[in-house]
């Protein structure tokens, strides 16, 4: 911890280097969330000059009343709950399968990472033909090993859409729990795992005793980030299902878009914004601790 | 250089490992298995993209195409109006991602080198902009941009997506500036350098890893950007290549050739750039989630 001392001059110049973010900051991410703070207290159209002040009823008929934003809050906290398990489970097995010296564990780990590099809606433009119906390959497949019965429209039924969009997730998502967690354990010391080995630790009392609380800091990463990025999904829903079929695949971030800018109901699509935005943030409170401390 | 050296000894010394250890033979056999169940769909886009519809009607979408067919590319390509987006997305990286690492290697100075009082909150306040959802920013940025007359138009991007990249890149910037000895700084304060000079002068010009890795981060993410250029562009002149792929989806919804051709069309940038530059992406988002 080794700051330089501050000397008279210095007091003016670090507010001068901050100005730019700080005034970008306040202008273009400050302000527009402000500013949509007001609107979900009215109820603005999005195109007509006026609006009525309807305080916090967008809120209330968000949580209480309205059917789909419920179940938007339901299928926000599925994938929440499915992203806490699956795509980091996997990632914390690859990281440790590929931690150890085997045979092109680099390409492995750049090909479980890859899907993670690609425009969300080229996934789900991927996905929505290999889910397609008619010529899709997992169909094809199915019918191939004799379990046609199976295939159908994976992506247009209610039991499978949001099940089907989830699995395109966790194609994408493990890859990056993966990196975090290999970069994790080349942090723990070698040491460690010899000192246990000597008292006579074997394999999975090593993992639980060491391994996984050593990687803690990476579980907080991992774990916050997931259930951040549950409540922002918007691209995969929009390209796969459209919300559909009927509503039932409508997360916030979609039913936002959709009231906002389709329905033209800006005041109530502004309330579900902040709805989010208050989850993601409470969420955010360990994670950014973590990511703050020296 | 090494490391191809002491290739096949070390390959030697995992193979006679791999011998006497079957569960870590069974656990590599499963990972093989894995990745090739990762790399389906790449597979699957590829044999789609390069067949003729009706040969992929009658023969399935996993038997070899009958005939190859690029032509489906250049199909692609010209009806999908491709050159267009790509040259707004090129656009818009050459523009949004310079002038985004500058603001934050520029806020990311004093946070790291120097002691006043706000350090610490200004740091935090920037750090929380990672947890903000772009929707509570939507519709008062088009309201801004419609008053600012940019709505509808590629400049209209580039103020949310470089707000949306600043905390990231601060907190990466931060971090690398730290590892930078305080003694070079106070040796140019020494000889009568100005703050800005130190910054200009000694401290960018040792940040090239880090500025790299953001610039390549931030390239793909803006390439990538579904939600905000969905709101904000509407005239087919302005589209970003993923609300063009959109639109062209729209369009040939059906057409699964060209479709898919259009497809590889807009990832094969990305994926070049992931093959060839993977070891600074993959260091820098480790460096975000994760401190030395």
């Amino acid at each position: 911890m080794t700051h330089t001392r501050p000397r008279r001059r210095i007091r003016l110049t670090p507010y001068l280097f901050l100005l730019p973010a700080l005034l970008w900051y306040l202008i273009f991410l400050g302000y527009p969330m402000f500013y949509s703070f007001i609107i979900s207290l009215t109820d603005w159209d999005g195109l007509s000059r006026g609006s009525n002040w309807v305080g916090l009823s967008n809120y209330t008929s968000a949580i209480f009343q309205d059917q789909v934003t419920i179940l938007a809050l339901r299928n926000n906290l599925i994938w929440t709950a499915g992203t806490l398990v699956i795509p980091t489970t996997l990632g914390l097995l690859f990281a440790v399968a590929l931690d150890q010296k085997l045979p092109a564990r680099t390409l492995l780990r750049s090909i479980f990472y890859s899907p993670a590099v690609l425009p969300l809606v080229a996934v789900g433009l991927i996905w929505a033909w290999m889910y397609n119906p008619q010529f899709g390959f997992i169909n094809e497949v199915l019918k191939a090993v004799g379990l046609g019965r199976f295939a159908r429209g994976w992506l247009s039924m209610f039991e499978t859409a949001l099940p089907a969009t989830f699995l395109t997730a966790i194609w994408t998502g493990v890859g990056f729990s993966m990196t975090v967690y290999l970069a994790a354990l080349q942090g723990i010391p070698r040491e460690q795992y010899e000192a246990a080995r000597m008292d006579g630790a074997t394999g999975p009392r090593l993992f639980w005793n060491i391994t996984l609380p050593w990687l803690r800091e990476a579980h907080v990463i991992v774990l916050s980030l997931a259930v951040i990025n549950s409540f922002k999904v918007f691209d995969l829903i929009y390209t796969m299902t459209y919300g559909g079929p009927g509503r039932s695949t409508q997360v916030m971030g979609t039913w936002m878009y959709f009231n906002a800018f389709q329905y033209y109901h800006a005041g109530y699509g502004s309330a579900i914004a902040w709805i989010i935005a208050i989850i993601t943030l409470v969420v955010a409170i360990p994670y950014v601790r973590r990511m703050s401390r020296d | 250089m090494t490391e191809s050296l002491l290739l096949p000894k070390r390959n030697a010394t995992v193979a006679t490992r791999l011998r006497r250890s079957w569960p870590t033979l069974l656990i590599w056999i499963g990972l093989i298995f894995l990745a090739a169940l990762w790399l389906i769909p790449f597979i699957i886009i590829l044999l789609t993209s390069l067949r003729s519809m009706n040969d992929l009607i009658s023969n399935g979408v996993f038997a070899w195409p009958q005939r190859f067919l690029p032509e489906n590319f250049a199909k692609a390509w010209s009806i999908g109006n491709f050159s267009v987006y790509f040259r707004n997305s090129l656009i818009l990286i050459l523009t949004k991602v310079p002038l985004g690492i500058l603001i934050a290697a520029l806020a990311a100075y004093p946070l790291a080198k120097m002691r006043f009082r706000f350090n610490n909150a200004i740091f935090v306040i920037f750090l929380i902009g990672l947890a903000i959802p772009v929707q509570v920013t939507l519709m008062p940025l088009l309201v801004m941009m419609k008053q600012l007359g940019i709505a509808g138009t590629l400049p209209a991007l580039i103020p949310p997506y470089v707000v949306f990249g600043l905390p990231f890149q601060i907190f990466v910037m931060r971090g690398f500036f730290r590892t930078l000895p305080n003694e070079l700084i106070e040796a140019a304060r020494l000889d009568g350098c100005s703050e800005f000079t130190v910054f200009w002068r000694i401290m960018l010009p040792l940040s090239g890893p880090a500025l790299v890795t953001l610039f390549i981060i931030d390239a793909l993410g803006t390439w990538n950007e579904l939600l905000i250029a969905l709101v904000l562009i509407n005239s087919e002149a302005w589209l970003t290549v993923p609300v063009g792929l959109l639109r062209f989806q729209g369009q040939w919804a059906s057409r699964y050739t060209e479709l898919m051709a259009g497809v590889v069309i807009s990832i094969a940038p990305i994926l070049f750039i992931y093959i060839f530059l993977q070891r600074y992406l993959v260091s820098g988002l480790t460096a975000g989630a994760l401190k030395e």
